[in-house]
């Protein structure tokens, strides 16, 4: 019998506007909410005594995932079983009171996992130990380091021996020592037969710790199995993105609910064409050393008001840039604003490159108005250098001389 | 359904007694942790409070006692209705925080949520018991003392139960609607008010107008507390109100609140 197991469920939360069109819509009973389907059709089965890790992208659903096992939000649709005591680690600390110290702490998360109280004063030593804190437990929790958090936090949560332990990225605050103390209690936790949700963007601790793995895209399974295999194609997927449509990553879990209004940023503008040309507008794909080249991108402005910078870039590969020329660094260009309908290239002359051999891509891009948030990036078709002679990667414009004394 | 929630919500703090004890030990002593004068402020407070009401009633307005209750001045009439004011006041005007306050707990571990409300609603009873407590036992040594004072802990306890039914409602609906903060600070101030507690409903010389005020539970509260104190006899019309009402106002709480817990998840 699975110890979790969750058939069809889907999540949808509600977007409001603005916090009153909450209330509007139930005294009016008329549509203000916008829905973004966070899990759509989630359905999985962990054995008694598995390990699942779940992997994907920020604003894939994890955390909701895990949320929804835990219990502290609802699905909208779909049922989930679980089997057993649940203990969670969802974020540091989260039922710590800063004023108390590390000891009472201790009895007040226990009491919150349901844990008897004769229990827990046989726990406390083991908790206590196994934390590392000594002299600290009875400082309040408000004087620790996240890392100290995290060790009483762990501590507590695999010490009250729930039957399932859903663990939420805690690993990574802790030092490498105390990691490698978790990971081996995770691991004793498995060989006890015990049941764990563990979600992680550490591809090494999921593939340590996980049996089956789920890869969550946008909400949807992109595939579930072995852990092994999964996490591999997973770095697969992520090594093939381009480089800079993972700049999104960086937006932090909390802003994942606006994530639907970031999408549509990206739908701000289109590059219609990235080119590479001789100074009299031929198309090339093969460059003269310290020749000098047309970048040229054709740009159609999707939105009214739209304001950004352009960039260019020679690309070794999707993750190795050579060269870079953006217009962050000049004020002279126009940033807009820009109709919507407007259509126009974007040149760059680059004189005299400087490359001597190798492939690369030239790759045209478009930044919001900090230069931070790339709207959208296209590559151009692979260039070469053209064969010419000398050692070294560069080559460099120069004049020889020689002058004969007297 | 309705049977099943209601239990549910009647039976929290003996269901999961010692989360509600973690909790409640944990509110009560966040209250002096980290003060010196830690539980002195406890009794402080309250004589302070009654000192400067003393003062300023007593030595500045020279108001003299109320109709029917001439044997007392005006500063004990006062603070026998005024301190239990305090402790539901406290009460109401704590409520539309505690659950935004407790936001990351609420998200991210699972557990009976119904039990914030209660806690939320026991401190302040329990803190201010206190301060009334004094305020007895300094009466009870002027001569005040009488077996009518037998009742004072049940007509304590209904108070609770309707400071506690409001207190649910509030904390519920101010997670979808924050601007309940405001409103209930605001509320609270035309409450005491409106409350017989700084004037004595004698002023009001009409009888019809006087009855109008029997709309307001607490008015029928604080002049239970003043009769059975001071005069040592009650008034049937007010036990007739207060009794109905706290039990209504406390199940009415506890079933919204426990039909809209599921939805604080998606909203805090």
């Amino acid at each position: 019998m699975p110890r979790v197991s969750v058939q069809n469920l889907n999540k949808d939360f509600k977007i409001y506007e603005r916090p009153q069109d909450r209330l509007f819509e139930i005294i009016q009973r008329k549509k203000r909410h916008q829905l973004f389907h966070v899990l759509s059709d989630i359905s999985f089965a962990v054995p008694d005594g598995k390990s699942l890790g779940i992997i994907g992208d920020n604003g894939a659903g994890k955390s909701t995932l895990l949320k929804l096992l835990v219990g502290t939000l609802q699905p909208t649709s779909g049922e989930i079983a679980i089997n057993g005591q649940v203990a969670a680690l969802l974020e540091l600390g989260a039922g710590f009171h800063p004023e108390f110290t590390g000891r009472k702490n201790i009895y007040l998360n226990a009491a919150l996992l349901g844990v008897p109280d004769d229990n827990i004063a046989e726990m406390e030593r083991d908790i206590i130990a196994f934390s590392e804190l000594d002299y600290f437990i009875d400082r309040p929790v408000k004087t620790y380091s996240s890392g100290m958090y995290v060790r009483l936090a762990f501590s507590i949560a695999t010490m009250v021996r729930p039957d399932i332990l859903v663990i939420d990225e805690a690993l990574s605050v802790g030092d490498m020592a105390f990691q490698k103390k978790c990971v081996q209690c995770m691991n004793e936790f498995r060989q006890q037969q015990k049941t764990m949700v563990f979600c992680s963007h550490s591809m090494f601790h999921v593939q340590e710790l996980c049996d089956i793995a789920i890869w969550l895209d946008k909400g949807k399974i992109q595939e579930i199995g072995d852990s092994d295999k999964v996490v591999g194609h997973y770095e697969d997927f992520c090594n093939n993105k381009k480089t800079y449509s993972s700049i999104r990553e960086d937006i932090p879990g909390e802003l994942r609910a606006s994530e639907a209004a970031q999408e549509k940023n990206v739908q701000d503008c289109r590059i219609n064409s990235v080119a590479v040309k001789s100074l009299d507008g031929k198309d090339i794909t093969t460059i003269k050393p310290l020749s000098d080249v047309l970048l040229e991108m054709e740009v159609e402005v999707l939105v009214d008001n739209m304001e950004g910078h352009f960039g260019f870039a020679f690309m070794k590969s999707a993750e190795e840039p050579i060269a870079s020329f953006l217009t962050t660094n000049d004020d002279e260009i126009e940033i807009g604003s820009f109709a919507k309908g407007d259509v126009f290239k974007v040149s760059l002359v680059v004189e005299k490159v400087a490359m001597r051999v190798g492939e690369f891509y030239a790759l045209g891009g478009l930044a919001d108005k900090s230069g931070l948030l790339w709207y959208e990036t296209k590559f151009s078709k692979l260039l070469a250098m053209e064969p010419n002679k000398g050692v070294g990667p560069m080559i460099m414009k120069c004049a020889w001389q020689l002058d004969k004394e007297g | 359904m309705l049977l099943t929630l209601l239990r549910e919500w009647m039976m929290t703090p003996f269901t999961h007694y010692r989360l509600f004890h973690n909790f409640a030990k944990q509110d009560f002593l966040a209250q002096f942790t980290a003060s010196i004068g830690g539980f002195l402020w406890l009794i402080i407070t309250p004589i302070i409070h009654i000192m400067i009401y003393a003062f300023v009633f007593g030595y500045l307005f020279k108001i003299r006692s109320a109709v029917g209750f001439e044997e007392s001045t005006f500063v004990v009439f006062m603070m026998v209705g005024y301190l239990p004011w305090f402790a539901f006041a406290d009460a109401i005007g704590k409520s539309t925080g505690i659950l935004i306050e407790k936001a990351p707990l609420i998200t991210k571990v699972k557990f009976p949520v119904q039990i914030i409300p209660v806690v939320g609603a026991v401190i302040p009873y329990l803190t201010h018991a206190i301060g009334f407590g004094i305020l007895l036992v300094y009466l009870a040594t002027q001569g005040y003392l009488n077996w009518m004072w037998f009742y004072l802990p049940f007509i304590f306890f209904f108070q609770f139960l309707f400071a506690l039914g409001l207190v649910a409602i509030l904390s519920a609906l101010s997670v979808f609607l924050r601007d309940l903060q405001q409103l209930v600070a605001l509320g609270i101030t035309v409450w005491f008010f409106l409350t017989p507690i700084i004037w004595p409903i004698s002023i009001i010389e009409d009888e019809a107008q006087r009855d109008i005020f029997l709309l307001n539970p607490m008015h029928s509260f604080v002049s239970l507390y003043r009769e059975i104190v001071l005069q040592g006899q009650v008034t049937f019309i007010h036990l007739q109100i207060i009794i109905p009402v706290s039990l209504i106002v406390y199940f009415f709480g506890g079933w919204l609140f426990m039909k809209i817990k599921q939805a604080f998840g998606d909203v805090l």
